[in-house]
């Protein structure tokens, strides 16, 4: 991998003599260990070696193998060992890696310093599969995982997989190597004077540690800021010569303990005053967005729900752990239901229920972290709305308030009047259930196999196991809702929160991974289009770290949603829509997923197209899947 | 070729509001009799690959949004729907001719309705017994 070699041997040998030097004596040691307290974030100029400007004959060393190191000191306690530690105290179990030269010295001191165990380094084909998977964990465990990535163009690679984390606030711990002062033609490219610039516009934050003393303390506010609602990725640069740098023997470098900062709840007054208008509403309706950080979101928002007995809409791409889809009050109430107040937990746009309740003289509130968070260049805020009543705060900090406060200003005959409401509710929700059963009867024995169809014969089958699906739902629709009971907080582990294409399947490992460690039987049912980005890589870890996953391929051959995008745009313009199919379908030849995955290492079935095989296909994959490894199954699909 | 013509002429829909509104229909309008006969080979085809319908109502037309099969509307209004569909998931196709709208009109009607009862889907049944159920907990 030539874009991973460092092969200009000579100027790492001056480095290292540069840096052992450095480390023998005090002052240098204080230009790259330690600092003064007053400089304490601040790097010296004088802390950068002095490198002669490499000549063309520089440049043409580089094209050949490089000379082994004999002459590199020998580092006993090298910089990145302490990075290491402090890794270790930030308690992370995984850390996705595709080498690099950038950070080689950490990716030594994670196996021989580290020991390749918390974090254990997992094997990724591309950065943007590590970041997905990184992404999905986090939502699937309650804590982030670690990836890293080459100077530029690892982080470039990645850059797609951030962004989705960014957009689905979710706290991902990216560190980058930055080749310092490269001197070879292969990692010029590599290094840059700012590298965090490259992702900026989506991270919480990113900084480059200049001293190994400062280095903990800013990587433990990159967590902890990452953590901290509205959540979202962050970015530690990391020098290559910072991670070579000598540890002088006896000396310690502290490492802080990690202190995640209590989330801000709403403003007392303002919790009252929204308890006072969900108390006495008459039709209240609660739509929550990302509102389950934790496990007690989804409880506290249950418990909230039952209390006002108000449906509880999710909305088409409700993220993360929301609400019981099979519960009676799942669904927006019914046609004739007109909310009096609608409550958004977390729901960065608001516009279309400040439409609705104005529309009827209703009022909105909107408890959302998302108020306190700093401008950014990416529009995924929504557009600004006049919500009644706002409250910048995380919605699950301050729904135990929200739930007492509801209790106390209730009117003494609520409850009477609320179990009213869910019976009225219930009966409305059932109509809506039946309806979608009814639908789901049609093309059931359509080859190719309808999506209802696909999605039953699955339930089926993983109903007496504890089952988790780790893909997003955008391409099957609300199927999976309708006709899988997502009971359980995990159940559903929430779409990219992007809409890109290619996190399905790497995410579908990350979430797999995660379970893994509970025993629960994971099942990501992906589109061809998403497989076919950075998915049958992400496979091959799956197989090789022995994380089990079934993965079903949705396969219907075609991005059709563009299809009728283009559709409509011919048919506006009055061009005909014979031609609407050119670049927007996967035929000619149909890629067969089951032999790349086999290809892969991975156990696979498919292409499946009769629906009648569907069963005693998904039999055997998920044996497979229960023994402890992956397993694919190629399923032709309808388009819709 | 089996055509279902005009089957449903007791009812005539038209658009307001982006919405199917049932009207009842004159007697002059019900014998005007000037809608095309459609050709369901060639409605096939028309569906399939020239106007690429399967894309959002599926192979069959009934597994996607909206379900065409079985065919609700009389031929008529099938056709001043398509050709000036006001609902944003549907592009109105004013350049879609009569003739090609009754062809593929004619294929829908063709198509086999491929829905067993529920009492003959043991798994379905479940899934709402289990929903049933689900529901009525507290």
């Amino acid at each position: 991998m030539g874009k991973r070699s460092d092969s200009d041997a000579t100027p790492s040998v001056d480095r290292r003599r540069f840096l052992k030097g450095a480390a023998g004596g005090a002052a240098g040691a204080a230009s790259v260990l330690v600092g003064n307290a007053s400089d304490a974030q601040q790097a010296p100029p004088t802390a950068r070696p002095a490198v002669a400007r490499p000549t063309d004959a520089d440049a043409r060393k580089d094209f050949v193998p490089p000379e082994p190191r004999v002459g590199a000191a020998f580092i006993e306690h090298p910089g990145s060992d302490h990075m290491v530690d402090v890794l270790k105290a930030l308690d992370f179990d995984y850390v996705a890696v595709n080498p690099g030269s950038a950070f080689e010295g950490i990716h030594e001191s994670l196996i021989n310093h580290g020991g390749n165990r918390k974090p254990e380094i997992l094997t990724v084909l591309h950065e943007e599969a590590g970041a997905a998977i990184a992404h999905s964990y986090a939502k699937a465990a309650g804590k982030p995982m670690m990836t890293l990535m080459h100077g530029t163009v690892g982080l470039l690679h990645a850059s797609m997989g951030l962004f989705h984390a960014w957009c689905d606030r979710v706290p991902v711990f990216a560190v980058v190597g930055q080749p310092r002062n490269p001197t070879s033609v292969i990692n010029r490219p590599h290094s840059a004077q700012d590298m965090g610039s490259i992702v900026r516009d989506f991270m919480k934050m990113d900084d480059e540690p200049t001293r190994l003393d400062v280095f903990a303390g800013i990587a433990m506010r990159a967590y902890t800021i990452g953590r901290t609602p509205p959540m979202g990725p962050t970015l530690l640069v990391v020098d290559s010569e910072l991670q070579e740098a000598a540890i002088p023997n006896g000396m310690s470098l502290p490492i802080p303990k990690v202190i995640l900062p209590a989330v801000p709840q709403g403003e007392t007054g303002a919790v009252r005053e929204a308890a006072k208008w969900l108390a006495s509403a008459e039709r209240p309706l609660i739509r929550p967005g990302k509102l389950g950080r934790t496990p007690a979101g989804w409880d506290l928002l249950l418990e909230l729900a039952e209390l006002l007995q108000s449906p509880v809409d999710v909305g088409t791409y409700g993220s993360w752990q929301d609400f019981p889809s099979w519960h009676a009050l799942y669904g927006s109430g019914g046609a004739d239901y007109k909310p009096d107040v609608i409550l958004g937990l977390e729901l960065n746009d608001m516009v279309p229920s400040v439409r609705q309740t104005h529309a009827t003289g209703g009022k909105t509130i909107s408890i959302c972290a998302e108020y306190l968070s700093q401008g950014h260049n990416i529009h995924d805020y929504g557009s600004y709305t006049d919500v009644d009543l706002a409250i910048a705060a995380d919605a699950e900090a301050t729904l135990p308030s929200l739930i007492e406060e509801i209790r106390r200003q209730s009117p003494r005959d609520a409850a009477r009047a609320r179990t009213a409401r869910r019976t009225q509710v219930a009966a409305a929700h059932k109509a809506v259930h039946e309806r979608e059963i009814d639908d789901a009867r049609y093309g059931w024995n359509a080859s190719p196999i309808s999506v209802p169809r696909m999605i039953t014969e699955l339930g089926r089958q993983i109903q007496n196991d504890d089952w988790a699906i780790v893909s997003g739902h955008q391409f099957t629709g609300q199927w999976q809702r309708r006709l899988l009971n997502h009971d359980k907080h995990y159940r559903y582990n929430g779409d990219s929160g992007g809409f890109g294409i290619g996190y399905d399947t790497p995410a579908s490992v990350g979430g797999a991974l995660a379970h893994k460690a509970h025993g629960r039987l994971s099942i990501g049912i992906v589109g061809d289009g998403d497989f076919n980005f950075v998915g049958a890589g992400a496979l091959w870890t799956a197989a090789h770290h022995k994380i089990p996953l079934l993965l079903i391929i949705h396969n219907n051959r075609a991005y059709h949603a563009e299809v009728m995008l283009v559709q409509r745009t011919a048919a506006r313009r009055g061009r005909g829509n014979d031609k609407v199919d050119i670049g927007n379908v996967i035929r000619e030849p149909a890629p067969d997923y089951a032999k790349i995955a086999q290809g892969y290492g991975v156990y696979a079935e498919g292409p499946i197209s009769d629906p009648n095989a569907l069963a005693p296909a998904l039999e055997r994959a998920l044996a497979r899947v229960r023994a402890g490894e992956p397993a694919l199954l190629d399923v032709v699909s309808q388009p819709r | 070729m089996k055509l279902r013509k005009l089957a449903h002429a007791s009812l005539l829909p038209s658009i307001a509001l982006g919405l199917f509104v049932v009207v009842t229909p004159s007697p002059a309008q019900q014998s005007a009799g000037s809608a095309p006969v459609g050709n369901a080979e060639r409605g096939k085809q028309l569906f399939s690959d020239t106007y690429n319908c399967y894309a959002c109502h599926g192979f069959d037309a009934q597994t996607g949004e909206r379900r065409l099969v079985p065919m609700k509307y009389p031929l008529e209004g099938f056709i001043t729907f398509v050709q000036n569909s006001p609902l944003p998931n549907m592009p109105a196709m004013p350049d879609a001719s009569a003739q090609t709208l009754a062809d593929i009109w004619a294929y829908l009607n063709t198509i086999p309705v491929d829905a067993p009862a529920l009492n003959d889907l043991p798994l379905l049944r479940d899934v709402l017994a289990r929903r049933n159920q689900a529901s009525g907990g507290k």
